[in-house]
Parts: structure tokens; C-alpha cells; sequence
């Protein structure tokens, strides 16, 4: 171990680190959007609206990201006269831009099907106390169903958040310096593969157990006397549940 | 060498000496003794929790005792203190081998789900006892056939009404030919018209002249099937006798009124 | 539907493997599942913390990271090794070997979780019944437990599968001709980007597709064992 090489990179991972972040939490703001939306159209009664969102979460779930990433990346370019001619080029040419739509399209589908368990998961009996006291429609989703599922959802969305956290590294791929980006670089450059890439490892590992330990103490005062008895192992089944 | 053979034949089946166990803080067994001669049935009366089950799988170690001595054929479990002081057997392969020569029949039947009532049946004779399969077929067989399941074979556990699959269990211990059997409630988790299938066999089981320790509720059985009646009460033997005396004129209140609750439900 | 110029027939060899990588990966899960969940079950605490170790920072570190660290990693690791011992060698690490050992390790963790449920989930009265017999610890793991467990692991295990073959796209990083390698050199060769990862999605869209039906035939074959006739 030649600790001087990870004193000397350690402020550029950071910076990778800062990216990582940041498209993480850009991704999760819009992808939380979509999610809320596209999880109300998948439990509609009208096909019409249920339908192309059943396509649209059955492809970005039943597919690796990577290709996502590709289709969106590289795939672009087969359509660059007419995305120039709506003046959308600018913006397919840009990495970031690429990465961030698809990686908002994916945490969007992950995270639709997880509301919409939730969702579907929200009492009987509530909604109908509410409809009896005269909502219903967007009143009724705001003020009774939404809060109620998002409740619900909490658990497994902190893992969909930490897995988005995650699957961030592969934008390195398409050229972003987020924090493999970095750590590739360095080592291309270093061949300091073990300080290095432990060392963003490290960084990803701390990052995932402290937004953990967030989501943890939220769900904590969320619940209340209504908590359940704490399994970790459960967390982890969650999550495969929610990848699969 | 007729010497040391005699004085291993006048060994009691089953001595349990001084049985002390605690879960946490909470006393479950307060000094339990008992001996059992060779033939004896022995039937355990109590009331729910007051340790009867605890006391039956210290026997066979599945619980281990915090003090006390268990010798099966005159042969001493030996138990150790571990690091942290707590008692545990000495010698893991002597309790296998004390086990294989004790049957236990569980209140909740517990059979392999995945093997059929012939494959439970053979299963520890095989691969504890080392015997040869077609030994221990024929011995199966035999066994089935006593229990009444003998065209039951090769049914799998869930296919099997309780009584059926109780009467599986006994004849698993009953293929590993114990010196001793235990009985845990053996009837408890069963429908009332399929509890006399069972206790049928379990009678004809003692009229065999087998050494059994039976837990059981069923004063009828007790009264009518046992050599001795022990009565525990809050982790201790509250009174202890021939069924006659007890249930003729127990000199316990306790028991007095144990029985009469029992009668009446 | 689209013209691939030829070039179908590179996306159908990288579908195949992608498909080995997969099904050897797998297997390698099911292995270090296997032994996870026995350390978290063990008594001996060295084993529960390397169990728990390996699980935490698995589930910490993204795949590619991962995947990055065993292949480049690795060869250096096995050249100092045989250095300190006064050898000379030089390790070549083949691109499969890292892709099924990462991939493995990895989803082993997640196996681990699933099958530490699937033990705690064989009644344990069926285990004291065997202890009743006289049998040791590994006789009634091997006969009682370890048959029973595939029963409530199968369908944890399904969803392993599905996770796990669209990380294989992974491996193309690391030059291996899986499906997304092959069409990422289709693309260069025909100027199609779009076309040949269309179909590459669909290809693994197919996999996904085909998986959840076996799934459902594995939860429903788990769960005849257990209804009563
Ligand atoms: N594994 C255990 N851990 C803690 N307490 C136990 C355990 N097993 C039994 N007990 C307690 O010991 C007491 C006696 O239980 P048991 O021997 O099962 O009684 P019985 O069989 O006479 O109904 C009960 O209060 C029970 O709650
Ligand atoms: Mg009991």
C-alpha cells in the first residue's frame, strides 16, 4: 500500500465523488416526478393510459442500464438531422445530459413499480372514508393516497436510492469523471489499481451507509409504535426484489 | 466378566439426577430427579409451562441443563464448563450416540417433509446407526406395520391426517430400537377422534415391556398404562407414585385439583 | 424490422455469452451463497463477521468498481504473491475468469441472503427431531436441511438470475464478447448505434421475459410441496 498516491488523488476522487452525488440526487429529483406520476397512470382503470407505462416499466426494468445508457449515448446519433432540426442536438451530443435522461428514465420505472405497490398496498377502508367525505381525484391522491403510499414505500425506496447511488458509475463509461470515472483515469495513469480503486470503494461504501442510516432514522420517526422488528437481511431482499 | 455383565443388566434405563434450567433469568426447572428401571412407564403430569417439555429435552441434551446429571444404561453424560462458564457436554459424539439410543416423539410430529414416511422411518438406523438398508428395511417394514402404516409407505408427511403422521414419527424412534422412549404430548396437537389411534399404539408399545417416559394429558392413558405418575409444578416434582395412590387418593391439593380440572375439560 | 447488414448473427453469438457468463456466474452464487448463509448461521463469531463483512461491502460498492478491481486487480495481486515467495511469473487474467468471478462473488452476497431465509425457514422442530436421532450437526444439515432448502431458495434465487444477467452487460467493459461488446463493435462496423442496440435490448428483454415465466413455474412447483393434498 503507497499511501502518498491516495493522499495525492484523494482530492480529485472527491471531486469524481462530488459528481457521482450530484447526478445522483439529479436523477432522483426527476425520477421521483416521474415515478409519482407514471405509478398513478399504472393503476388507472383507463388501458389507455395504463398501457404504454406497463411497456415503458417492463423495458427499463427488463433491461441493463448499460444498454439504456448506449441507446440513449450512441443510439442518438443514428437521429442527429432530425434532433438537429428540433434542436435537440445540442443537448443528445452532451454525456451528462445522456446520462442523467437515462438514468432518470430508469429510477423511474424501478421507482413507479415500487409506489405503485404501495399504492395499491394503501387501505381500503381509508380511501373510502375519504371518498365518503366528498374527495376524490387529485385532492384524494394528495391529500389520503399519496402520503399514505409514500409511507409505505419508504423501505424500499432508500433502495432504490442507494442501487440509483450505485449504477451512477457506469455514466464513467460514456466518458463522465464521476468517481470510477476518476478512479479509472488515475489508474490508467498510476496503475495504482489497489489504492485507488479501495479507495473509491471506500467512498461509495460510506456514502451508501450514511444515506442508509438516514433513510433508517426517517422511517424511525416516520413509523412509530407501528415499526417492525428490525431484519437486515430483509433490506437486502428488498432490494433484489425491487431489481428483479 | 458374568460379574460386570450382571451389574450392567441391574443399571436403571434412565437416571436423571438433580435437573436444574434457566432461560434467562426465568427458573424453569428447579431440581427435577427421576429413575427409570428398565420397563418402567413413566407418565409426566402438569400444567402448561410448568417445565415438563424443558425436562424431557434435557434429557436427551436438545436442552442442555445449567446443573444435574442425565445417565442413560448407567452411562454418564459428561458435561464441561465452556469459557464463558456456562455447562456444556464434553464429548459431542458421546450425545449423538446417548440420543440414538433414546427416542424422542414430538407434540408436533416434526417429519422430514421432504422424505416419504419410509424414508423418515429408515433415515437415522442408515446414517447414524450405520446399519445395512436392507437390515433396516426389513426392521421398517415391521415397524410400519405395527403402527398400522404399513400402506402408507411411501406417502409424504402432508398427505397424512395427524394421527397418521404421529404414528409415522413413533415408529422413526421405534426403528432405532431405543433403550428408552420420550413422549412429548404426543397427542396434544390432535383432532379428538384421532387420539385414540395413537394412544393405541402407544399402549401396545408399553404392554411390550418398552421403558417410556411419557408428558401426556390424557389421565385415562396415565392411570391405566403407567408404572409410576410424577406431577410437576412450577419446575419441581410436587408428588410422585404408583398411578393407584395418585389417582385414588392423591395427598396433594395441588394435584387434587389439577385432576379436576383435567376430568372436567 | 430493422436491417443489421449482416451482422445479426454477432449479436446471437454475444446472446450466447452472455448467457454462459450468466449461467456460470450463477453457479459460483449459488456456491458462495451457500457459504454466507452458513457463516451468518454459523455459532463460531469469526465466521458470522466475515459473513457479514462480505455482504456489507458487496452491497457497498458498485458492480463495476467491483468488477474493475478483480480484473485489474487480481494479476497484480497473484505477481506479488508469487514474488514474496521468490517466483517470477506472469499472471494473464482471462476476461470470462474476472467476469464470472466478480459477477459471482457479488450475487453470491445477495444468494447468501437468500438462503440464510431459506435455513431459517426448515422448521426447526424437523432439526431437533434429527438431533433426536443422534444425528451430528453436518448429518442433519446434509440430510435435512440442505434437501428442503431449495424449496424456499428457488424463487430468491430466480430473482438473482434476473438481476444478475443484466450485470453480465457489465463484463463488456473488461473486452468480453458478451451481447453488448459484440454490438457496441456491430455499431462501429455499420454506423447503426440505434438498430443494434434496440435489438440488444430486446434480446435481453427476451431473457427477461422467458425468466419471469420459469419463475413462475419454480414458485409454483415451491409452493406444491408444501400445500396439503
Ligand atoms: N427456549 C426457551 N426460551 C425461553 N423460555 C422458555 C423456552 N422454552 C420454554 N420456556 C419457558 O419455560 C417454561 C416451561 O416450558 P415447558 O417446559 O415447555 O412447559 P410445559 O411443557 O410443561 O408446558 C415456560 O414458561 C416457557 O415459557
Ligand atoms: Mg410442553
Amino acid at each position: 500500500m503507497d499511501t502518498q498516491v491516495i493522499i495525492d488523488s484523494f482530492p480529485a476522487l472527491l471531486d469524481g465523488l462530488w459528481l457521482t452525488v450530484e447526478i445522483t440526487v439529479y436523477a432522483l429529483l426527476i425520477g421521483f416526478c416521474l415515478a409519482t406520476a407514471v405509478a398513478m397512470m399504472r393503476v388507472s382503470r383507463n388501458i389507455l393510459l395504463r398501457a404504454p407505462v406497463i411497456a415503458y416499466i417492463f423495458f427499463f426494468r427488463g433491461t441493463p442500464l448499460l444498454v439504456q445508457i448506449f441507446l440513449i449515448y450512441y443510439g442518438s446519433g443514428q437521429f442527429r438531422a432530425e434532433l438537429t432540426q428540433i434542436g435537440l442536438w445540442h443537448l443528445f451530443r452532451e454525456p451528462y445530459f445522456c446520462a442523467l435522461l437515462t438514468l432518470v428514465l430508469n429510477t423511474g420505472a424501478y421507482s413507479a413499480e415500487i409506489f405503485r405497490g404501495a399504492i395499491q398496498a394503501v387501505p381500503h377502508g381509508e380511501v373510502e372514508a375519504a371518498r365518503a367525505c366528498g374527495m376524490s381525484g387529485w385532492l384524494l391522491y394528495r391529500r389520503i393516497i399519496l402520503p399514505k403510499a409514500m409511507r409505505l414505500a419508504l423501505p424500499a425506496y432508500s433502495n432504490e436510492v442507494i442501487q440509483l447511488f450505485q449504477s451512477t458509475s457506469l455514466v464513467s463509461i460514456i466518458t463522465l469523471m464521476d468517481l470510477t470515472g476518476v478512479a479509472r483515469t488515475i489508474v490508467a495513469r498510476t496503475f495504482d489499481v489497489y489504492e485507488i480503486y479501495i479507495t473509491a470503494g471506500l467512498l461509495y461504501l460510506a456514502v451508501t451507509y450514511g444515506v442508509l442510516w438516514v433513510f433508517r432514522l426517517v422511517e424511525h420517526r416516520l413509523s412509530g409504535h407501528l415499526r417492525e422488528r428490525e431484519d437486515p437481511a430483509a433490506a437486502v431482499r428488498d432490494a433484489l426484489r425491487a431489481r428483479a | 466378566m458374568a460379574l460386570a455383565a450382571e451389574a450392567v443388566a441391574r443399571n436403571p434405563a434412565l437416571v436423571a439426577r438433580d435437573i436444574h434450567k434457566a432461560f434467562g433469568s426465568v427458573e424453569v426447572l428447579k431440581g427435577v430427579s427421576l429413575t427409570a428401571q428398565e420397563g418402567d412407564v413413566i407418565a409426566m403430569l402438569g400444567a402448561s409451562g410448568s417445565g415438563k417439555s424443558t425436562f424431557l429435552r434435557c434429557i436427551n441434551l436438545l436442552e442442555i441443563p445449567n446443573s444435574g446429571e442425565v445417565l442413560v444404561g448407567g452411562e454418564l453424560i459428561a458435561m464441561t464448563k465452556n469459557r464463558r462458564g456456562e455447562t456444556v457436554p464434553a464429548d459431542s459424539k458421546q450425545v449423538d450416540r446417548i440420543r440414538s439410543r433414546l427416542g424422542m416423539v414430538f407434540q408436533s410430529f416434526n417429519l422430514w417433509s421432504h422424505m416419504t414416511v419410509l424414508q423418515n422411518v429408515i433415515e437415522a438406523p442408515i446414517h447414524v446407526l450405520k446399519k445395512s438398508r436392507a437390515e433396516v428395511l426389513e426392521v421398517a417394514h415391521a415397524t410400519l406395520e405395527k403402527v398400522g402404516l404399513a400402506d402408507r409407505a411411501d406417502y409424504y408427511p402432508a398427505h397424512l391426517s395427524g394421527g397418521q403422521q404421529q404414528r409415522a414419527a413413533i415408529a422413526r424412534a421405534l426403528a432405532m430400537e431405543p433403550d428408552v422412549m420420550l413422549f412429548d404430548e404426543p397427542t396434544s396437537a390432535l383432532d379428538p377422534e384421532l387420539v385414540g389411534e395413537v394412544l393405541r399404539v402407544m399402549r401396545q408399545l408399553a404392554d411390550e415391556g418398552r421403558t417410556m417416559i411419557v408428558v401426556t394429558h390424557e389421565i385415562g392413558f396415565a392411570r391405566e398404562v403407567s408404572s409410576d405418575v410424577i406431577f410437576l409444578h412450577e419446575g419441581r416434582i410436587e408428588v410422585q407414585g404408583p398411578p393407584d395412590a395418585m389417582f385414588g387418593n392423591p395427598d396433594s391439593e395441588r394435584f387434587r385439583q389439577f385432576l379436576a380440572s383435567n376430568l372436567t375439560t | 424490422m430493422f436491417d443489421l447488414k449482416g451482422y445479426g448473427w454477432m449479436l446471437w453469438e454475444g446472446l450466447a455469452m452472455t448467457l454462459t457468463v450468466g449461467a456460470c456466474a450463477l453457479l459460483l452464487a449459488v456456491v458462495m451463497g451457500l457459504l454466507g448463509a452458513w457463516g451468518k448461521l454459523a455459532r463460531n463469531p469469526a465466521a458470522r463477521l466475515a459473513a457479514s463483512t462480505y455482504t456489507t461491502v458487496i452491497r457497498g460498492i458498485p458492480e463495476l468498481l467491483l468488477l474493475l478491481i478483480v480484473f485489474y486487480g487480481t494479476p497484480t495481486l497473484l505477481q506479488k504473491l508469487a514474488e514474496t515467495m521468490g517466483h517470477d511469473i506472469r499472471v494473464d487474467f482471462n476476461a470470462f475468469t474476472a467476469g464470472v468471478m466478480t459477477l459471482g462473488f457479488i450475487y453470491g452476497a445477495f444468494a447468501t441472503e437468500v438462503f440464510r431465509g431459506a435455513f431459517l425457514a426448515v422448521p426447526r422442530g424437523q432439526v431437533e427431531a434429527a438431533y433426536a436421532c443422534g444425528m451430528s450437526r453436518a448429518l442433519a444439515f446434509r440430510r435435512v436441511m440442505l434437501p428442503q432448502i431449495w424449496r424456499f431458495a428457488l424463487p430468491g434465487l430466480g430473482n438473482v438470475w434476473m438481476v444478475l444477467i443484466k450485470a453480465t452487460a457489465l463484463v463488456s467493459v473488461i473486452q468480453l464478447d458478451d451481447l453488448m461488446r459484440k454490438s457496441f463493435i456491430a455499431m462501429g462496423v455499420t454506423k447503426l448505434p440505434f438498430d443494434f442496440f434496440f435489438v440488444a435490448a430486446m434480446m435481453y428483454l427476451g431473457i427477461t421475459a422467458v425468466s419471469m415465466i420459469g419463475q413462475q413455474q419454480i414458485e409454483r412447483w415451491a409452493n406444491r410441496g408444501v400445500q396439503r393434498a
